[in-house]
């Protein structure tokens, strides 16, 4: 991106290297490392001799594949992914619906209270996911429960959020909430960027401004929306504090919930540390696959969008 | 962005603001606009989706601030948006908790994120410009290596860093979190994006024809140029750490070094056995989350970048 | 901010580990870390101990221990109870540095810890008195493989029985002394009010389960020479797992857990009107029912048999010396004097709130009931009555996966509220704690 290169000194040069120093070496010590750490005890194992109790109790041996089969063919390690999957796919479409629906209606002249809007809807982005849980936690217990209170006073009666059957609703609830506003003011912004030139000849011609929207607008930000939708897959998968926060308060999340929640179980309450390594290599690797492989089918869309 | 990430993650998944300059929020040609007769129809159906968002998005904080206001009995015995008159005390009550703690993490909190989002500018700002503006051995594979970082879910990382740190002895101790959080691929290539777009090859160069040292260059003027953009990086960092729950739960065992996200949430676990505990973790999250709404609505144009225009110039 | 010093801080169950960072709280043990003081010696470099510790007020009672012994310092470093410190405390040991002298170690932790050759047998330091102070029942959790001991015995959580007084009277109940009478009560409790109920069964308790079992006559685990063996799944667990599955399926018994909003609601406004809980309740139930004050009443857990006496344990600590000291004969006389001499059993009672595991020095310093039982008298009388019959108990080398299991195993089944799925769940159990030690290498009897 620079023709810098053919006129740089070597002196120069060699301060490229001072700028990158620090960078590379963050880089190596708090990520490569880590990593390869990660990879060569996810193929370690311990085991006891006898009793095990005492010195000598237990060694450390290679495992092969041990223990990503053992992860792989857990089904509580499967039903994890599946719930984390079907919270993605309730979470990212709605989240990132609500987002594009507010940007749109943010760019539309013919809302009111648009600034006010605007700052109500990004302000849960300035609330620590760990925070929100809280929140929402005693918003969804009918102790606290406005909501609750208020059916009960109508006579009515409301479902518990919290059972089995409707839990996953209520942490996507919570990611929704606090992802929602930054998505919207993501796209607000890329909205802004096209030239209202574009929809000059529509207006003219009688288009109505659902149609601008429709037929105009979102394929503009498509490219945004495309990216948005990467990073929101990425947290998807790493959902934890939230069922984590939750857990406490009903009986309807296991320790396993979420593929990281079993990562931390198997570290620190199980003290396996080999097939907790395991499980992080795997939920890595699914997660490079599902977002390189997202880009590669989107790239064509991306990318003819800035040739225009 | 999600929640969901803001916890577990650090900024690399935030949805990123690769535009090379901050943009002040004007429509390129706005100006030339048609708007056919005047201010068009304000549209009842739009206004009102408009404030059931709000609404949604601000019912929880409304909660807070009412839930705030009540003592530990009434928390779960009067009406949920039924104000109380105790909210001086649950602020006393929060401050005092042993010795006041609270400040504590509050504390820590401040130097962890500022700290880390700090020392966490700079090296990618220093990285951006080198890999923006020089020709080295190496710099395509660091790049690649840096971009696959950005994809990398930071938690992946949590539990090997804890056992390497736990090893160095550093578990446990504020270099446990401060360290982990210098590094920010994403933040480096967003510098990089910044570092290209703003600052003139030919400016360095006639900066090196009137014999200006190459750190001279950088710190006077390749980094005012890169400024708003790397307020962008900060804010993206500041909020990563701010967010990030997994990395301080793991590594730090001893409760004076806990930031804030992880000292409250110890104490909404003790509210189990003590339901006054409650009361004080409420009031913590208002008072939480109050100087951190203002800091936000302050620097709200600098969260207004272009997603794509990143992308596209990579 | 609720009472003094609370047991139940020290002794919860691991799954709130949590409880303890801030059990401080109410004390008065943020006096801090200025421990040191006292350490004035009059020749020679003192020896110093560093004891990671979790218990409230635990700073006042090592500064007694200071005081008298100058030539060996104890330094108090405070952690995060229960599973927390026992993960620190193994990584530590991984790392082959970084481990402490003497640890404070839940009864459940000792074999994992052990197994893991991060606590030492300490037998052959051992006072031959000492073993004599403990009741049997609790020395077992400490007493593994023959004579290897692993730790001394800080404090206990015998099970008792607690409930309102008030609403049995008004029914016309009386303290159950069989399951059978606290069924009966529960279907009278219920019938009188279906919103009302005696108790709960809680899939977030692990640990209040083991005490029940034990109660029973369950040992999960068990040593057989030199080989382990699993033996959850057999008639006393499954008849604890039926009894409870069968009351929640009649819907007299809630199937919520304990611990939460909700349940403290329910404590408070009198929706749940007993708890089998143990000695440290009365601490936790000032914290949550505060309005029911004056309203409870603690009786000996319920019987299998009419006229029997035996209950289980839930929560208490110990004090453990680590593979790593290099003051091993220090670390002993130290964890022996803190948890078996007058002074700081006196000392444990009133700064850190505990019920002590020392039969002998318990009597003189338990001489007030707690406070929020202040019209029972013989509150400690009974308990450590109670504390007396509590029954041997072995704990395995994965009791962390045995109790994850359980989590989430009793969840589903307090969902499905039907006692074939209580049962089904010890199988469950069973078969996943034979299946994790299988495939650490546990050759099983």
């Amino acid at each position: 991106m620079t023709t810098a290169t053919t006129s740089l000194t070597r002196r120069s040069n060699r301060f490229a290297y001072v700028l990158i120093a620090p960078a590379a070496l963050c880089f190596a010590l708090f990520l490569a490392i880590p990593i390869l750490y990660a990879i060569f005890i996810s193929f370690r194992r311990e085991i006891v001799v006898g009793l095990g109790l005492g010195e000598g109790g237990r060694t450390e041996i290679w495992a092969g594949l041990g223990n990503y089969t053992a992860v792989l063919s857990d089904p509580e390690f499967l039903a994890s992914a599946g719930r984390v999957l079907l919270y993605g796919c309730v979470l990212v479409p709605v989240m990132l619906g609500l987002a594009l629906l507010f940007a749109l209606l943010l760019d539309s002249r013919r809302a009111r209270v648009r600034s006010f809007a605007r700052i109500a809807i990004f302000l849960p982005y300035a609330v620590p996911a760990v925070i929100s849980s809280v929140l929402w936690g005693f918003l969804y217990l009918p102790g606290t429960s406005p909501f609750h209170h208020i059916a009960d006073a109508l006579g009515g009666g409301l479902p518990d959020v919290l059972s089995p059957s409707l839990v996953l609703l209520a942490i996507a609830n919570i990611g929704i909430w606090g992802g929602t506003g930054f998505n919207m003011v993501v796209l607000y912004t890329s909205l802004k960027s096209v030239p209202s030139e574009l929809y000059e000849a529509a207006t003219l011609d009688g288009c109505t401004e659902i149609q601008i929207a429709t037929r105009i607008k979102v394929p503009m930000i498509l490219p945004s929306l495309i990216m948005t939708a990467v990073f929101s897959i990425i947290a998807t998968l790493q959902v934890f504090a939230e069922p984590m926060l939750l857990r406490p308060l009903t009986n309807s999340i296991s320790t396993t919930w979420s593929p990281l929640m079993r990562i931390y179980r198997d570290a620190f309450i199980q003290n396996d540390i080999y097939i907790a390594s395991a499980g992080s290599v795997l939920v890595a690797l699914a997660t490079f696959v599902i977002s390189f492989g997202f880009l590669r089918l989107v790239r064509g869309q991306a990318f003819a969008q800035e040739e225009r | 962005m999600t929640a969901a990430m803001t916890t577990t993650s650090d900024t690399l998944d935030r949805p990123s603001a690769a535009a090379p300059a901050v943009r002040d929020g004007g429509r390129p040609s706005s100006a030339g606009r048609p708007t056919r007769s005047g201010v068009e129809r304000p549209s009842l159906l739009a206004t009102g989706i408009l404030l059931l968002g709000a609404l949604y998005c601000l019912l929880p904080v409304v909660w807070v601030l009412i839930a705030a206001s009540k003592s530990p009995d009434e928390l779960f015995s009067t009406f949920s948006l039924a104000p109380s008159t105790h909210l001086v005390d649950n602020i006393r009550d929060l401050f005092t908790y042993r010795d006041g703690l609270f400040f504590r993490w509050a504390g820590n909190t401040v130097l962890y994120a500022v700290g880390g989002a700090l020392a966490s500018t700079v090296v990618s700002a220093a990285a951006g410009y080198g890999l923006a503006k020089f020709a080295f051995r190496g710099k395509k594979l660091l790049f690649n290596l840096i971009l696959a970082g950005v994809l990398l879910p930071a938690v992946i990382l949590a539990v090997p860093q804890y056992l390497l740190f736990a090893q160095m002895g550093l578990a446990n101790t504020y270099w446990a979190v401060f360290l982990p959080s210098i590094l920010n691929p994403y933040g480096i290539y967003l510098a990089r994006i910044y570092a290209g777009a703003s600052i003139p090859t030919e400016m360095i160069e006639a900066a090196r024809t009137d014999g200006a040292g190459e750190l001279r260059i950088f710190g006077q003027f390749a980094i005012p140029m890169m400024l708003p953009g790397l307020v962008t990086v900060f804010l993206f960092q500041f909020v990563g750490i701010w967010n990030n729950y997994m990395l301080p739960y793991i590594m730090l065992g001893d409760d004076e070094l806990f930031p804030i996200t992880v000292g409250l949430s110890t104490l909404m676990n003790q509210g189990a056995s003590q339901p006054a505990m409650y009361t004080t973790v409420i009031t913590g999250a208002l008072v939480s989350i109050i100087p951190l709404i203002a800091l936000f609505l302050i620097l709200q144009r600098y969260w207004q970048t272009d997603l794509t225009a990143g992308a596209v110039k990579s | 901010m609720p009472r003094a010093s609370s047991p139940r801080m020290s002794q919860g169950p691991s799954r709130r580990r949590f409880l303890t960072t801030g059990a401080a709280l109410t004390s008065a043990a943020l006096a801090g870390p200025a421990l040191t003081g006292c350490g004035a010696t009059s020749g020679g470099t003192p020896i110093e101990l560093t004891f990671w510790t979790w218990a409230p007020g635990i700073e006042d009672v090592v500064d007694l221990w200071n005081q008298q012994n100058p030539d060996v310092q104890v330094v108090v470093s405070r952690q995060d109870a229960g599973d927390a410190a026992v993960t620190k405390l193994l990584t530590a040991v991984r790392a082959g540095n970084g481990a402490p002298d003497v640890v404070q170690a839940e009864y459940q932790a000792i074999t994992s810890l052990a197994s893991a050759d991060a606590i030492a047998d300490i037998s052959a330091d051992l006072t031959p008195q000492t073993r004599d102070r403990f009741a049997e029942g609790i020395w077992s959790n400490v007493n593994l493989q023959g004579e290897s001991i692993y730790a001394i015995p800080q404090d206990t959580g015998p099970l008792q029985f607690y409930y309102r007084a008030d609403v049995f009277e008004e029914l016309g109940l009386s303290a159950p002394e069989t399951w059978d009478d606290y069924a009966e009560a529960a279907r009278t409790i219920n019938a009188a009010d279906p919103e009302m109920f005696l108790g709960t069964f809680s899939n977030a308790d692990p640990g209040l389960f083991v005490g029940l079992a034990q109660q029973a006559g369950a040992s999960w685990w068990q040593i057989d020479g030199e080989h382990w063996s699993v033996a959850i799944d057999e008639e006393p667990t499954q008849r604890v797992a039926r009894f409870w599955g069968e009351l929640v399926e009649e819907g007299v018994i809630d199937n919520e857990p304990m611990y939460t909003p909700q349940w403290n609601t329910a404590l408070n406004n009198g929706t749940q009107v007993g708890w089998v809980s143990a000695v440290w309740a009365p601490g936790v139930l000032s914290g949550n029912a505060g309005s029911t004050e004056g309203n409870w009443q603690m009786a000996p857990l319920p019987q299998w048999e009419a006229g029997e006496e035996a209950t289980g344990n839930w929560g208490g600590s110990s004090t453990a010396v680590t593979t790593q000291t290099r003051h091993r004969d220090a670390a002993v006389r130290f964890a022996e004097w803190l948890n078996t001499s007058t002074d700081a059993v006196q000392a444990l009672v009133t700064e850190s709130g505990v019920f002590p595991a020392d039969q002998v020095e318990s009597e003189q310093a338990l001489t007030e009931p707690p406070e929020f039982f202040s019209h029972q008298e013989d509150f400690y009388e009974l308990s450590t009555s109670n504390a007396e019959s509590v029954r041997p108990f072995t704990f395995g080398p994965n009791v962390n996966v045995t109790y994850s299991l359980f989590n989430d195993a009793f969840a589903q089944a307090t969902q499905s509220r039907s006692a074939e799925a209580f049962t089904d769940a010890i199988t469950t159990l069973q078969e996943g704690t034979v299946a994790d030690l299988e495939n650490q290498g546990y050759v099983l009897s």
